[in-house]
């Protein structure tokens, strides 16, 4: 039988590590190569036994115990469960009342089904840049974005920190508007003690295998505060006829991982706060920024860098930020840009082929969408000065592993003069967005 | 105020699993859980591309595409053949559910045999399982795609396209956005070829697990008395 074991102990960390030659330049590296694999989710008997007993039971018993959980923990009025995370927010929008031609305020940073569920509403994304340091939708910006065919305010709580939800709701009801939340990095993050995916009109949240709350595969839900709202999204299922079902077996595995939730989010809370307070010793680098009465879920966690701090103002960002990812590749640490082109770049919004002959984006009549790149300065600053880290923070990582990335990072920091030498060597490097769009 | 029942949608579409099918469905998962195959997506491609090789033979097709649902299937037929937003299509036998899903997708359905076929449909159940091959045959000539439905094996939503030409295939991942077409040139999107440039894209992507499963209910089709 194939295992997922990981049979190779670390070894425990020592600050010396710090001082040992670059693994770059041939030194060892902080976390050795046949040690670098993680697992997730954690798959034990209660899965298996869980598993047995939905067997016996219909599918959509199953998919309807795990539903009534899990909106039962996250404090949601109503929900659908879907196949995946696109779906729910489809759901969550037509649920809402978008309408073809409708236009969704949504930030420029996010993954891009985000934007493509907006697509699948027959409605026009219109991009927001996002706040510098929390890099969620600036509020601030979101007025100036509002038309008249402006119908949902759609923010994403990236990375797992909530977006400024407040400011939001005071801006859609001030334009009576709706507000949906992509929820898709955000299980268990709250306000004020609120869960995200309650908060909003609607919320659509990816239950994916790499989420802090993963089905078995692929998986979402949709969350509603209206009766009136989940009654139009389960017409709209009825009326097209779209099979947006979850798999009865990814809701089993529902079912007996939301009893581990806790302490996935316990372990990965840690591991941030371990992690963060170690950056802050350093130089070049600084974990997130969390608001008062924020939790962060850290399904991701973005590093922010600081040449300047470092002596090394006088280079590029972006090809300081390039070196600093080779010397932490090399040291077992996959630190790495998750998106590189804010979305309205990708070509799906450049080319906006929709269903097929322009539709839904005909519907607009707009000349110019406002797709252009240099819209979004603080996503380009952003994706030029910051490097991401995506599954190392996540249980079951033994405090020898979040130990080891702390360490990593304190040995790039103590050798400035190394990145200054590679971005000399490597002049050739551009600016990420200046690259193709990659997807995640 | 909050409600604490869940309300269903009025239609159902989930095919009941009947009493007789639990231990099939019994033998297929604990054989999956007991491989080593679990859900991440990092370690699954293998489970996905395993179940398209299987189609593949089947249908005697050299290329396949996995979808989560079967109007994740029937959107990719169509779109994968240029049949977009605004366009016409023939349909054999299209079911209501057929006829709103097309119609959503903003697709004419006629009538007129001048139209060429959108696609072939066959729905996959475990009373057909062990005489598919036989069953498939007359269907592989009428279109040049050809949906495979596996829904009522009661794994959970799953079908599939089969094709010979590559590019209605390549069309098809790009309806994807986890599409495999996507994963293998996520750094190179700056296209040579403009017409496979996605549009609206939706994650149609199958859950490995029950992928899986439909792989070993097909690999074990001939063997139903082992349980």
């Amino acid at each position: 039988m194939k295992t997922d074991f990981i049979r190779k102990p670390l070894s425990l960390p020592s600050e010396a590590w710090i001082n040992e030659q670059l693994a770059y330049y041939g030194g060892p590296a902080v976390i050795p190569e046949d040690s670098r694999k993680t697992t997730f989710p954690s798959i034990t008997k209660e899965d298996i036994v869980q598993m047995l007993v939905s067997i016996q039971q219909s599918p959509e018993d199953v998919i309807d115990e795990f539903t009534e959980k899990y909106r039962s923990y996250v404090g949601a009025n109503y929900a659908i469960a879907t196949a995946s995370g696109t779906s729910s927010l489809h759901l969550a929008l037509v649920g809402v009342g978008v309408q073809p031609g409708d236009e969704v305020i949504v930030p420029a940073f996010t993954f891009i089904a985000t934007a493509q569920a907006i697509v699948a509403a027959k409605a026009i994304p219109v991009f927001v840049d996002i706040d510098p340091l929390t890099y969620n939708l600036n509020p601030a910006l979101v007025e100036q974005a509002i038309t008249a065919r402006t119908r949902v305010i759609m923010p994403v709580h990236v990375h797992g920190l909530p977006a400024d939800l407040a400011q939001l709701r005071a801006l859609a009801d001030k334009h009576q508007l709706r507000l949906v939340e992509d929820a898709s990095h955000a299980h268990s993050a709250s306000i004020g003690g609120q869960l995200c995916g309650s908060i909003g009109d609607g919320a659509g949240q990816s239950l994916m295998a790499d989420k802090n709350f993963p089905v078995g595969g692929e998986g979402g839900i949709a969350f509603f505060k209206e009766w009136e709202d989940y009654e139009r999204a389960l017409s709209f299922l009825q009326e097209t006829g779209i099979d947006y079902r979850m798999s009865w077996i990814a809701a089993a595995f529902g079912i007996s991982q939301l009893d581990r939730l806790p302490f996935y989010d316990a372990i990965r809370a840690r591991n941030a706060s371990y992690l963060t307070n170690i950056l802050a010793q350093t130089k070049l680098f600084k974990g997130p920024h969390v608001p008062e009465g924020h939790k962060h879920s850290y399904n991701m966690y973005r590093i922010k860098l600081d040449p300047e701090a470092a002596g090394l103002g006088d280079l590029p960002d972006y090809q300081v930020k390039e070196a600093i990812q080779e010397l932490a590749s090399s040291e077992g640490v996959f630190a790495r840009e998750w998106q590189n082109v804010p979305i309205p770049g990708h070509l799906p919004f450049q080319n906006r082929k929709g269903f097929g002959r322009g539709y839904p984006f005909t519907l607009s009549e707009r000349k110019d969408f406002g797709y252009h790149i240099d819209h979004f300065p603080e996503t380009l600053n952003m994706l030029r000065s910051t490097l991401t880290i995506c599954r190392e923070l996540r249980s079951p990582i033994e405090y020898e592993r979040i130990a080891a990335y702390a360490l990593a990072f304190q040995k790039i920091d103590a050798n400035p003069s190394i990145i200054r030498e590679l971005v000399l060597q490597n002049t050739a490097a551009k600016k990420s967005y200046e690259r193709d769009a990659r997807l995640g | 105020m909050a409600h604490t029942t869940i309300i269903t949608a009025p239609e159902k579409v989930t095919p009941v699993i009947k009493k007789e099918q639990y231990f099939s469905l019994s033998f297929v998962l604990s054989r999956v859980l007991n491989s080593g195959v679990i859900m991440s997506i990092e370690k699954n491609e293998s489970e996905l591309k395993g179940l398209e090789k299987s189609i593949g033979k089947l249908t005697q097709s050299k290329y396949v595409s996995l979808f989560n649902s079967y109007t994740g299937a029937v959107h990719a037929a169509l779109w994968g053949q240029d049949i977009v937003h605004g366009s016409l299509t023939r349909l054999e036998e299209a079911s209501e559910q057929d006829q709103r899903f097309v119609s959503w997708l903003g697709v004419g359905l006629v009538t007129d045999s001048e139209v060429s076929q959108g696609f072939e449909k066959v729905s996959v159940t475990w009373g057909n399982l062990p005489r598919i091959e036989q069953e498939l045959q007359p269907k592989l000539r009428q279109s040049p795609v050809l949906v495979l439905d596996f829904t009522e094996l009661g794994f959970g939503p799953c079908a599939s396209i089969s094709v010979n030409d590559e590019s209605v295939w390549t069309k098809a991942e790009r309806l994807k956005i986890f599409g495999a077409f996507d994963l293998k040139t996520m750094w190179t999107q700056e296209e040579a070829e403009p017409d496979i440039q996605p549009g609206a894209q939706f994650n149609y992507r199958l859950s490995p697990l029950v992928a899986a499963c439909v792989k070993l209910s097909l690999l074990r089709r001939n063997s139903s008395h082992e349980d």
